[in-house]
This record gives C-alpha cells, sequence and structure tokens, in this order.
C-alpha cells in the first residue's frame, strides 16, 4: 500500500474512534447526570405520645416550644435546632445537614400562625435531611414534638416549588388564623457557578384537629 | 469500494445517534411547578345572648350535604378557623337537634377570598337574630397588635374598651363590631366601661397578632374572650432558604459541546480520509 494511501485509512480509522468516543462521552455524560435516586423506603412508624388539644383561640401560643420532627412517609426523624435571621435578613439554616431547626421568629408549632422549619437537602456529598421532601403530597402526616412531650399533628395541604429570584415571602410566611406549619428545603437546579440550588422547595400543613 | 461502503454506513448509523441524541438532551427540561393554592379561612361563632343553643351548618355552594357540622353551639362560642377553598358558601343555623333537612332558622352566604379569613357569627337578640359576616384582619402594621371589639351583652347594651387606658372602641352598641386599632404590644389590662357594668382582665397582646375581644354576659357580671384572630412572624425573613450544597444535583461536564466537537471533527475527518482512499485508484499502481 502507498504511503498516502495508509495516511488516509489511518486517518479514516482516527476519525472514527474520535467520533466514536464523542459520541460515547456525550452518552455517558448523559447518563450520569441523572440525580442521586429518591429510593422508597420503609415508612417510620407513628409517633405516639399526648396530642394537646389544639389551642383554644383564646389562649393560642400558649404551646411548648418544638424540640423533634417526623414525617414517617419520608423516613425523617431529627431534632430541631434554633434558627434565626442571618445579618442580611434571610432566614438561617442549620450548620449540619442533618437536622432541621425552627425559626424562634416564627409561631410555635400548633399555636396560630405558620411554623417555619427548614433544613437541607444534601451536603455536598449526598442527601441532606430534607433530600426527600418534595415527594410529600396532600394529605400526608406531620409530626412535631414540644418539649412538654405532647405532639403537635399537621396534615400538608400542598407543595409548592419557587424559585429563590421570586420567593413570595408573604405567601409563605404571612400571618394565618390558623396553627400551620412550613417545611422549606432546597430544588429545582443547581448552579455550580453560584454554589446553590435556584429554586426552594416550600411544604404548606396545617394543624390536624 | 469497502471504505466507501463502510464510510456511508457509519455516517448514516452516527448521524441516528445524533439525532437521538439531540431528542434526549432536549428531553430533560423541567415541568414547572403551579401557583397559588386559593384558600381562605371560616370560623362560626354564636354571640346571641338570648338565643338557645344552634347546630352550624357550612355548605359549599350549590351542594346539599353540609362541609362542617358543628353541633350545640351555645351563647359565647367561638369555633376555630377552617381552611377552605375560596368561593361561595353559605352558613345555616337550626335549632340544635333539629334535623338538617328541617328548614334552618337563618342562614347566610358567604364570599370566601383566597387568603382571605371571615368571621360568621349569630348577632343580636333571638327577636332580632342575624348572621353577620365579618372580614377578619390577618395582617398587622409591623410590630403593632390589632384588636377590634365585638359587644354581645344585653346587660350592658353599650361598652366603650380601653388597653392600658388608650381607647380601642368608643361606646359600641350590642350587636355591633368596631373596626381594628393599632396598638403597641404588650401584656395590659383591658377596661370595659359604659353604663351600669365595669369588668377588667388582663390581656397578651404580642406584636404581629390580630385580636377581637368579645364582650359577653357573665354569669356574674361581663366577660370579656380575648379571641386570637391570626398571628405572624416577628421579623420575616427576607428572599429564599440557603439549604443545598449540590452534592445530589445532577452533575458531570454540564456542556455537551466538547462531546458534540469531537464527533464532528471525527466524521470530518474520517469523511476527507474515505474521499481520499477513493481518489488515488486511477493512478498507475506500479512505479518500478
Amino acid at each position: 500500500m502507498r504511503p498516502g494511501r495508509l495516511a488516509a485509512a489511518i486517518a479514516l480509522a482516527a476519525g472514527l474512534v474520535a467520533a466514536g468516543a464523542g459520541a460515547g462521552g456525550l452518552v455517558l455524560t448523559r447518563h450520569s447526570a441523572a440525580a442521586t435516586p429518591r429510593t422508597p423506603v420503609p415508612a417510620l412508624p407513628t409517633p405516639t405520645g399526648p396530642i394537646a388539644a389544639p389551642p383554644q383561640p383564646s389562649d393560642a401560643g400558649q404551646v411548648a416550644a418544638p424540640v423533634s420532627l417526623t414525617i414517617p412517609v419520608i423516613d425523617v426523624s431529627t431534632k430541631l435546632i434554633r434558627l434565626g435571621l442571618t445579618a442580611s435578613g434571610a432566614l438561617q439554616v442549620p450548620s449540619t445537614t442533618s437536622v432541621a431547626g425552627w425559626y424562634t421568629g416564627s409561631s410555635r408549632p400548633g399555636a396560630t400562625g405558620p411554623a417555619v422549619i427548614d433544613g437541607h437537602i444534601d451536603s455536598y456529598a449526598g442527601p441532606g435531611i430534607f433530600f426527600r421532601l418534595i415527594d410529600l403530597h396532600r394529605g400526608n402526616r406531620i409530626y412535631v414534638r414540644r418539649a412538654d412531650g405532647t405532639l403537635a399533628v399537621f396534615t400538608v395541604t400542598v407543595v409548592h416549588m419557587y424559585s429563590k429570584n421570586a420567593f413570595p415571602t408573604q405567601k409563605v410566611y404571612g400571618p394565618t388564623p390558623d396553627a400551620e406549619l412550613r417545611l422549606i428545603t432546597c430544588g429545582g437546579v443547581f448552579d455550580p457557578a453560584r454554589g446553590s440550588y435556584l429554586s426552594n422547595v416550600v411544604v404548606y400543613a396545617v394543624a390536624t384537629r | 469500494m469497502k471504505a466507501k461502503k463502510l464510510t456511508r454506513r457509519t455516517l448514516a448509523m452516527i448521524g441516528l445517534l445524533a439525532l437521538g441524541l439531540g431528542v434526549a438532551v432536549a428531553g430533560t427540561a423541567r415541568a414547572s411547578e403551579g401557583s397559588g393554592s386559593g384558600t381562605g379561612w371560616i370560623r362560626l361563632a354564636h354571640l346571641s345572648p338570648n338565643t338557645p343553643a344552634v347546630d352550624v351548618y357550612l355548605y359549599s355552594f350549590g351542594n346539599s350535604n353540609a362541609m362542617i357540622v358543628l353541633h350545640h353551639v351555645s351563647y359565647g362560642t367561638v369555633s376555630q378557623y377552617q381552611e377552605v377553598a375560596a368561593g361561595d358558601y353559605s352558613v345555616a343555623m337550626r335549632p340544635a337537634g333539629a334535623a338538617a333537612s328541617t328548614e334552618a332558622v337563618l342562614s347566610a352566604s358567604v364570599d370566601i377570598a383566597p387568603g382571605h379569613a371571615y368571621t360568621v357569627a349569630g348577632m343580636g337578640p333571638e327577636s332580632g337574630l342575624r348572621l353577620a359576616v365579618l372580614d377578619d384582619e390577618l395582617t398587622t402594621p409591623s410590630g403593632q397588635a390589632l384588636v377590634r371589639v365585638i359587644e354581645a351583652s344585653l346587660k350592658q347594651r353599650v361598652a366603650t374598651v380601653t388597653f392600658d387606658g388608650s381607647m380601642i372602641a368608643h361606646k359600641v352598641t350590642f350587636g355591633s363590631v368596631s373596626s381594628y386599632q393599632a396598638v403597641p404590644p404588650g401584656t395590659g389590662s383591658v377596661a370595659v366601661t359604659d353604663g351600669s357594668g365595669h369588668v377588667s382582665s388582663q390581656v397578651a397582646l404580642k406584636a404581629d397578632t390580630v385580636h377581637t375581644l368579645v364582650v359577653l354576659d357573665g354569669t356574674n357580671g361581663l366577660e370579656t374572650v380575648n379571641l386570637l384572630d391570626a398571628a405572624g412572624n416577628t421579623d420575616d425573613p427576607v428572599g429564599g432558604v440557603a439549604t443545598g450544597f449540590g452534592g445530589t444535583a445532577p452533575h458531570g461536564p454540564s456542556s455537551p459541546v466538547p462531546w458534540l466537537a469531537a464527533i464532528v471533527a471525527g466524521l470530518a475527518l474520517a469523511t476527507v480520509a474515505a474521499l481520499r482512499l477513493r481518489r488515488p485508484s486511477r493512478r498507475p499502481i506500479s512505479q518500478g
């Protein structure tokens, strides 16, 4: 074979290999782009304990502070730390991704008003305490145990995802005439450049009577 | 010839592959979430001193099956708020124990707007009993408390109510409601005066809470009941919440461009090479 033909044959082979590698790389990277799967887990047992009578309208606000949170259907069981606001006025988040926190400027769970709890969807390495929060649906139960041992029981009404750029502060944190709960975590697209998710997931729940 | 065939087939396959990938990549776009939940709140009350206990029914408009029935509601009773879908409702009162099929003594329609709260109360004397639909305030001026007064006492038909000496409601008459007044938060003494009666009690009015003080006939003189209409946060957090580090997010080279470039460059090289392989066959083969 002439050197020219040999070179052409090698170039043909090399071209095909390059194109194949490109196609393969494309397939593989698209494939690995799938998020960590949300494998179903056996539901935790329902917490038991005295369920404090719903506060009477006249003495609401007298309930004890929350200490732990259980959401059996998504396998969440965590103590609740206390959170305030950051210097810029944003809601603080727990310093570890394995616990959730209650915003002390909000209502105590079970008292009139929206009680606010937030937690991480993930760490740098893997799932956080609220990884499966978005899997909650209307009707799911949420249990908050309080310092006096009583339980506040909530029922999910709706789950929403909001862009952080257009977070509806009033809708999420605004006053309510009944005892409600808001669970907040991150969701949607992760922006590696900003190092944060672009959206928040908010679970709305009301005290169960 | 063989090389040409191979190139053609390979080109076709790679073309199909690229097409399929394009579709797959386009298919990963996310569906977006819906908006507002469209609910409001309603509570029911019996505030007519000389009217016996009643059963209170809440119907969604056009539905003859009651959504909520409160049995044996006596004077001074105020239910908790119930969250309901926004829309038209009717409230009916029947004597306690009367069958649901009997004609209601009293009924009223309520248009529940999203995000709004209402109190529907039987008010006035039994002879002139009516169902009042009250718009309940949810939000306060920042750091303040809001208070209004419902006068529901036959023993003292006019009431003037103060909180730590400052006026909340001046000469409210029986069966009527004062408008909300903003007051600095704190624990103080609520005094009901005017006419012969006088009662005072300690009331805690926290910042960002809304209250209704109901003046009732008690067994001995007057009673005031402090209803909590709504409560908000002391300080609403600003904006979204930073609750993720991306450890479970989709990852890897986010751009398919390098791979697509490799495909295109590889195909170009292979095509040029295939053309070179075809052309030289016209030349003499032997050179010596």
